[in-house]
């Protein structure tokens, strides 16, 4: 056999495999505000994992719910006891695929649709999201905002909270993916 | 067999389509192999006391917890007293988080004008899928403030003071029951009779079940290890229900046991629920965030 072919055929094979990848992170940034007059709530994860396939442009992200913190203890504590039930429903799950994906560019950010089903609270929604792409490096970065309904996931917030709790949460997400 | 071009792409296109599909396939295991990071179980119970004892919760680090507490007359006073309402003895202390596991304390009771001051460290916590059961210390110096009975005689300061000394070990089972179990030690500086221990063991146990999200109901029971003093003191046994308002707790109850400090409750609890002698009372907790968090 000709050698230098095969070895040709053989690098192929693996920049293929190289090329055709995953990108994932565990450590993809959540942060969500709710705003009204009253006050300003807030929360931080650090501990998403997203996966992204370049290749068949499915994403897929999950955040447990455990992993939000708060500037107060207890709203915190009211947060994962009250409304999230985070002991029923550990984790945020999104599952989708980008929409008309041509492929990512060796540079500059692209704006990207998502369609998927997004669970929160046990309730799943199908919805859009909107968001960038950019590779840089040997990275690829997500950015992703995107509003949130309490009541699309059924989460109760009796009248006594109500000025203080916005209905619509405003989210986003910041992930810096890595190949797998 | 002798390699040819054709064949060698073939095999090429056949090795790219089954890594494609299985890297398709593979994509949601990844979800799968994230190893869970074991976290502490939060919120065993919805407050620093369970009704009278301390449980494992602390306020957060900067959190001050400021707690009002009532314990009114003996129900069986009957309607003339209001079923005890006319006759409040109360309770406030502020309990601070100077560390997200470590509390400190100061209170001052009506019963017997006793101030005291405490700290409490949450020493082991139960984990997610790691350690059972979690384990918190409580200790407490109480001083009684009450004029000497006997002004005449050679009075001292260590006279008035007592203390108590705990470890909780608390396991919340699942969303709803988390169950204590609290060994107290309680040494008395001075003791009214002169054959009266002063040194008090007790053993504990209670539960709290959440009935909803934002209510639970309580019990709990000390009981003498061994049998000590006079036969004028009892177990103490409360019966309760938390109800959670966003910044407050309010705990309603009933118990045998009129003092709300450790000495009072786990040691001279006087009435006897067979006769009758029970307390309607309420712990108010508000919480306030005053120093940083981080």
């Amino acid at each position: 056999m000709n050698k230098p072919l095969f070895s040709l055929m053989l690098g192929a094979l693996l920049s293929l495999n190289a090329q055709a990848q995953q990108w994932v992170t565990r450590a993809g940034e959540v942060h969500f505000l709710s705003e009204t007059p009253v006050e300003d709530i807030e929360a931080t994860s650090k501990e998403a994992s997203v996966i992204l396939d370049l290749e068949t442009g499915r994403v897929a992200v999950q955040v447990p719910i455990l992993s939000f913190h708060f500037e107060k203890a207890l709203m915190e504590e009211h947060f994962n006891e009250n409304y999230m039930e985070s002991g029923t429903y550990p984790k945020a799950k999104f599952a989708g695929t980008l929409r008309d994906f041509g492929g990512l560019p060796e540079s500059g950010a692209v704006e990207v649709m998502v369609d998927g089903s997004f669970e929160v609270h046990g309730v799943s929604v199908d919805r859009p999201f909107n968001g960038t792409l950019e590779r840089k490096g040997d990275e690829v970065m997500l950015i992703c905002r995107f509003d949130v309904r309490t009541e699309d996931h059924e989460i109760p917030i009796p009248a006594v909270v109500r000025d203080n709790i916005a209905e619509v949460i405003a989210v986003d997400i910041k992930a810096t993916l890595v190949a797998r | 067999m002798k390699w040819r071009f054709p064949q060698v792409l073939a095999l090429c296109c056949a090795l790219c389509t089954a890594m494609a599909g299985m890297a398709q396939d593979d994509m949601m295991d990844f979800f799968d192999e994230v190893e869970e990071e074991s976290r502490p179980v939060t919120a065993v119970f919805k407050s620093q006391r369970l009704i009278n004892v301390h449980t494992c919760e602390t306020p957060g680090k900067g959190e001050m917890n400021f707690v009002i507490a009532h314990r009114f007359g003996r129900i069986s006073d009957g309607a003339y007293a209001l079923w005890g309402l006319d006759n409040a003895s109360m309770r406030m202390a502020f309990e601070y988080g100077i560390h997200d596991r470590v509390m400190l304390s100061v209170g001052r009771s009506t019963f017997e004008k006793t101030y005291e001051t405490g700290i409490k460290a949450r020493l082991v916590e139960q984990m997610e899928g790691g350690t059972p059961f979690g384990i918190t210390s409580y200790s407490v110096l109480m001083a009684n403030g009450l004029r000497w009975a006997d002004p005449e005689r050679e009075n001292y300061f260590s006279s008035r003071l007592s203390y108590a000394h705990q470890l909780i070990v608390t396991r919340k089972f699942d969303d709803d029951l988390s169950v204590l179990l609290v060994p107290s030690f309680v040494h008395r500086n001075l003791v009214d009779v002169p054959d009266r221990a002063h040194d008090v063991v007790t053993l504990g146990g209670g539960f709290r079940y959440k009935i909803s999200n934002r209510t639970t109901i309580n019990a709990e029971y000390h009981y003498f290890l061994p049998r000590p003093i006079r036969d004028e003191f009892h177990n103490s046994l409360s019966l309760g229900v938390d109800i959670e308002t966003g910044g407050h707790v309010f705990q309603l109850h009933i118990t045998n046991s009129r003092g709300m400090f450790e000495r009072a409750f786990l040691t001279e609890t006087y009435d006897r629920w067979q006769n009758g002698e029970l307390y309607f009372g309420f712990n108010l907790n508000r919480v306030f965030q005053v120093g940083d968090r981080r």
